[in-house]
């Protein structure tokens, strides 16, 4: 079982190792200067707002413990939202609301969450119970996204959202995390959620990873993973190119969730991508990134930058 | 590409430095590579401290007076330095043939006043036997009186006829007699024992009225990494031409060789004019070091260091020197803990635990170490599951956890007694603060990836702690990175070398494995 591959053989695969990543990737392209334009999640939407693209609209902040009072009177009117913490990591600390019960709200279980719990949460948050090293933090109130349908059943819980790796504002890579009975729901990959490679060029599935072996059903709910598409396509990999004009970060991770109504947005920006994404394509990033720093000489908008991976990077 | 270039410059320098440095130790002044093959090196320091008497605007004169050794002259002295600021120094020798070292200050100042007197010094003729020739009994006997005189002469009597000329046997059986309180004679003698100076004078005095020669002295254990020591009183007994030396206590013979003879009788060893009384304080700290033989005495002709010696580690205090012994070693630990995060590709609970958690190690020995670390990170993590529930904020909830942690090592440390295994005590030496942290880790770990992480991160902590701890508690690297600093600088480049290896890790040959399988 325990089987070792050799230095030479990821080499030719252009797999990225993580000193590579640490060392050349992020130290070499991310300014650290740069990190809390992703890193606080509230800046990263602001900076969305301002450059026109389309993400989750954020409905309030709850930045003291004053706030918090005012909270209740402040969502009357709101049927579906979401609190999270602006530094949280993980999903912690994110609360899901799909509904009133008069006074009270609705958890998409359909448990009850009063008034009380909600300021109970929020000002959780604000004193920096879900933030890294307990710092201090913002509570935001973002509307809920009302998930398209094209997804269902690919997924064990939840609704899977499309990474989608950047460098230097080229997409590069792209694969989606399914959760399943075995990652208890999380949608993570070390903990044995699917990992599905997108082809850059079509939107559609080129081959699932669990726990590192190749499949190509949903362990849980038995979909067909071949069947797997993106619909609007082009428009997500033009929203996440997009980022790079508006971070500057050359290694850039983006997170984009599919609307029914209001299309791809864009839910959450990483400075750091890991770099699972490479077994779920079956094959390394290295290439790619080689190919796109010869590119770096010539100007392009994020639609040529578009244009041009679509061409060289499907599979 | 200029900085990689500027990298290569940095290293390259830092290697040369350090490389060439302690090569030059090595080839002119004579280090040993070794630890053992050398001659050892005894520095012995003694530090006396005292406040002075000093009444306002008046001048005090104080004067410190401290007896040599006695054997010194089985060593050969390297080196003798005095740190003592605004004193003379002098050294007389008496008539009787003790050195007398004396140093004075005409003006001293109100604050407490500390004098070090440190000799290297390394032992001419191991083998020697003919250490002191036979003196006459000048010693005065005790005399006994009394009840007391009735009781001794039981004692005596007793022994004479077990251990007739027998002296060393008897001296033995005597100080065990004495250890156990073997009969009602010599407790009542023993109730009496500051009367005559203390037990092992009485004990000696006992065997004089034997008619063995015997006397008591002042010892100096020489001991690697002996910090403030105070002299022990040992008994002496004279058989065939030599005085043979006997630990009271354990009744025992013991190698002369392993101590310092510092004075025969009860005196005072030092003296102070000056000072408040009671203040005056003496001890000493011991220290080996293994240099070349050929070398140590080059030094002991000319007393001078090179430069490198002058501003090295051997020019601190002893009992500084002591702590660098330790410190020096933390960057070896550090260096196997980048080599096994970065190219082998081991995750860690906290990057320098494993590092504090081997030190640990190396105070409580491995295995015990090993069981009690376990035992109280898991108790913690029970502990603190309860906390989970409570939604508490950062500080309050580590602290807490602190809490938990102290309880833990109370716990463990009263059941050990009890139980009567006394390496449960070791536990309060972990580092509180850091246990704390790794329990805090492990369980927020726990709660969000899963049992599965937390002991993929708890065994790759206690492995590196386990390899950090082989690799401290080595001999030879303990004595190299003691005798050649500078070789840190080595180490510095080679860590700096690994920040910027960018290939991959040895558990990636593992993780993208698959991805190379279809060929």
């Amino acid at each position: 079982m325990f089987r070792l591959t050799t230095p030479s053989k990821l080499r030719k695969r252009g797999i990225i190792g993580m000193n590579h990543r640490n060392v050349v990737c992020i130290a070499q392209n991310n300014p650290r200067k740069l990190y809390p334009m992703v890193d606080n999640k509230l800046i990263t939407k602001k900076l969305c707002k301002e450059a026109g693209i389309a993400a989750p609209k954020l409905i309030g902040t709850v930045k003291t413990q004053s706030n918090v009072r005012e909270l209740e009177e402040f969502l009357k009117d709101d049927q579906a939202f979401v609190i999270k913490p602006a530094k949280g990591s993980g999903g912690k600390g994110i609360l899901v609301i799909t509904g009133r019960d008069g006074k009270n709200f609705l958890k998409p279980s359909g448990a009850v969450v009063t008034p009380a719990d909600i300021r109970n949460h929020a000002s959780s948050t604000i004193s920096g119970l879900f933030s890294l090293g307990g710092a201090h933090d913002v509570a935001m109130i973002e509307e809920l996204v009302e998930f398209d349908n094209a997804f269902d059943g690919f997924s064990y819980q939840g609704v899977p959202d499309i990474r989608i790796i950047l460098y230097h504002g080229y997409p590069v890579m792209a694969m989606t995390r399914l959760s399943t009975k075995d990652s208890d729901g999380k949608a993570n990959l070390h903990q044995g959620a699917v990992g599905l490679g997108i082809d850059i060029t079509t939107g559609k599935a080129l081959r699932a990873v669990q726990h590192g072996q190749m499949i190509t059903h949903h362990p849980d709910t038995g979909k067909d993973l071949n069947t797997f598409a993106v619909p609007q396509w082009l428009d997500f990999i033009t929203l996440a190119s997009q980022c790079y004009d508006m971070t500057g970060l050359g290694y850039l991770g983006a997170d984009v969730v599919l609307d029914a109504k209001k299309g791809p947005l864009i839910l959450e920006l990483n400075a750091r991508p890991g770099l699972a994404i490479q077994m779920a394509n079956g094959m390394g990033m290295k290439t790619r990134f080689d190919l796109v720093e010869k590119q770096l000489d010539t100007e392009r908008n994020f639609q040529e930058r578009v244009e041009f991976s679509m061409k060289h990077f499907g599979q | 590409m200029k900085t990689k270039n500027q990298l290569r410059l940095i290293v390259l320098i830092l290697v040369l430095l350090g490389g060439g440095a302690a090569l030059y130790k090595y080839f002119v002044l004579g280090f040993s590579f070794t630890p053992d093959s050398r001659v050892k090196v005894w520095a012995i320091e003694t530090k006396i401290t005292f406040e002075p008497n000093k009444v306002d605007g008046e001048k005090l004169a104080s004067v410190v007076k401290l007896n040599r050794a006695m054997n010194v002259e089985n060593f050969s002295v390297i080196e003798e330095r005095n740190i003592a600021k605004n004193y003379q120094f002098s050294s007389d020798q008496d008539k009787d043939g003790t050195h007398t070292l004396k140093w004075i200050n005409s003006n001293t100042p109100a604050e407490t006043q500390t004098i070090y007197y440190r000799v290297s010094a390394y032992r001419t003729d191991e083998d020697s036997t003919i250490t002191t020739e036979a003196p006459p009994n000048t010693r005065a006997l005790i005399i006994f009186e009394g009840a007391d005189e009735e009781a001794a002469k039981i004692i005596v009597d007793q022994l004479k006829q077990q251990y007739h000329k027998k002296p060393v046997e008897m001296a033995k059986a005597l100080a065990s007699m004495m250890n156990i309180q073997e009969s009602d004679s010599i407790r009542l003698l023993l109730n009496k024992s500051s009367e005559y100076g203390g037990i092992i004078t009485l004990t000696s005095g006992l065997l004089n009225q034997a008619g063995i020669q015997a006397r008591t002295v002042q010892a100096l254990l020489l001991e690697d990494n002996a910090r403030n020591r105070k002299l022990t009183t040992m008994l002496q007994v004279y058989k065939d031409g030599d005085w043979i030396l006997l630990d009271p206590k354990t009744a025992q013979i013991k190698n002369e060789d392993d101590y310092l003879l510092w004075l025969v009788g009860n005196e005072s060893l030092f003296e102070v004019v000056g000072a408040k009384r009671y203040t005056s304080n003496l001890t000493f700290s011991t220290n080996s070091s293994n240099v070349l033989a050929s070398r140590a005495s080059l030094g002991a002709g000319h007393k001078a260091g090179a430069m490198l010696i002058d501003f090295s580690i051997y020019s601190l205090p002893i009992a500084q020197q002591n702590t660098f012994k330790l410190l020096l070693l933390i960057p070896l630990g550090a260096f196997v803990v980048v080599v096994l995060r970065n190219l082998v590709g081991i995750s860690t609970s906290g990057t320098f635990m494993p590092i504090l958690i081997a030190m640990t190690f190396l105070e409580t020995s491995l295995v015990w170490g090993l069981a009690l670390f376990v035992v109280v990170v898991a108790v913690g993590l029970v502990l603190r599951s309860y906390l989970s529930h409570l939604n508490l904020l950062l500080v309050p909830r580590i602290s807490a956890v602190l809490v938990f942690v102290i309880i833990i090592f109370v716990t463990i440390s009263v059941l050990s007694i009890k139980l009567g295994f006394e390496a449960g005590l070791q536990v309060t030496i972990f580092p509180m603060i850091i246990i704390s942290w790794t329990i805090e880790r492990m369980s927020v770990l726990w709660e969000e990836e899963g049992p599965r992480d937390v002991f993929v991160q708890g065994g790759g902590s206690l492995f590196t702690a386990v390899i950090v701890y082989f690799v401290m508690s080595n001999p030879w690297l303990g004595h190299i990175t003691y005798s050649f600093p500078e070789l840190l600088l080595v180490l510095l480049a080679t860590i700096i070398l690994i920040g910027s290896y960018s290939g991959y890790r040895l558990s990636e040959l593992r993780r993208f494995e698959p991805m190379t399988r279809e060929d």
